[in-house]
């Protein structure tokens, strides 16, 4: 078995292992990677409007709007 | 969720819900490994069915504890909650025979495996299809059960399908 096959079935073990967590522990897991799922759509959210002032010009579609 | 739990039973012996029962991917983590979500989905027995918002009495009893609306749902604790009146016979079963669970102390009503998959059956999304997987995979429900649920709701050739997809070497 390779390095990346024991990995991989390592990590599908721990995946499993967590069903045996109690239901709100895995509650409260949900909670924290939907958190942080937030805390990363805020950030890219607040980033895009700089990447497009780099370009030096609204997109085509805002273009159009504005017209 | 605690809270939420806390809530939905005030709900109920206000007499704003006849029953309820935690269903989606809340209630499937009861079942499986955790799973990434955004909201926990609430089926409901309103005491009016019959009116044209079903949910106001909800909202408003909400409303007066705090918990304000965003969008389609209400914010309770770290939860976005979405009520969702039972609306056709396998989801009322499903509140219906839901089961009484305990979250850190507080009872809260959460919907069986075997219903957990056949609405996911019925619904036929692709995370709909992974849930299923997910509850066959972890043993709390059985191929015969779900087959016979299904056929009890018309959704015989559709788990047929499922089947013939996902799971027949």
């Amino acid at each position: 078995m390779t390095d990346s096959e024991v990995m991989l079935r390592r990590q599908a073990q721990w995946q499993k292992d967590r069903c045996s967590l109690s239901w709100p522990e895995k509650i409260r897991m949900a909670e924290r990677v939907r958190g942080s799922a937030e805390r990363l759509r805020d950030r890219s959210n607040r980033a895009r409007p700089q990447t497009l002032s780099l370009s030096g010009s609204a997109p085509t579609a805002i273009r159009r709007r504005e017209r | 969720m605690k809270e939420l739990a806390r809530l939905l039973n005030e709900m109920q012996q206000a007499g704003v819900v006849r029953t309820y029962a935690l269903f989606g991917a809340t209630a499937q983590m009861r079942y499986t490994e955790p799973v990434a979500t955004l909201d926990a989905d609430v089926l409901v027995a309103v005491a009016s069915e019959d009116r044209l918002d079903p949910l106001r009495e909800i909202y408003d009893f909400c409303a007066a504890r705090g918990y304000r609306a965003e969008g389609e749902a209400i914010q309770v604790g770290a939860w976005p909650a979405q009520f969702i009146p039972a609306f056709n016979p396998l989801t009322v079963e499903a509140m219906e025979e839901a089961v009484p669970a305990d979250f850190d102390g507080v009872p809260l009503r959460v919907v069986r495996a075997d219903h957990l998959a056949v609405i996911a059956l019925s619904v036929g999304r692709a995370k709909d299809w992974a849930r299923i997987l997910a509850l066959l995979e972890s043993d709390s429900v059985s191929r015969k059960a779900i087959a016979e649920l299904a056929a009890r709701h018309g959704l015989a050739d559709a788990w047929q399908w499922f089947q013939s997809r996902f799971l027949n070497d």
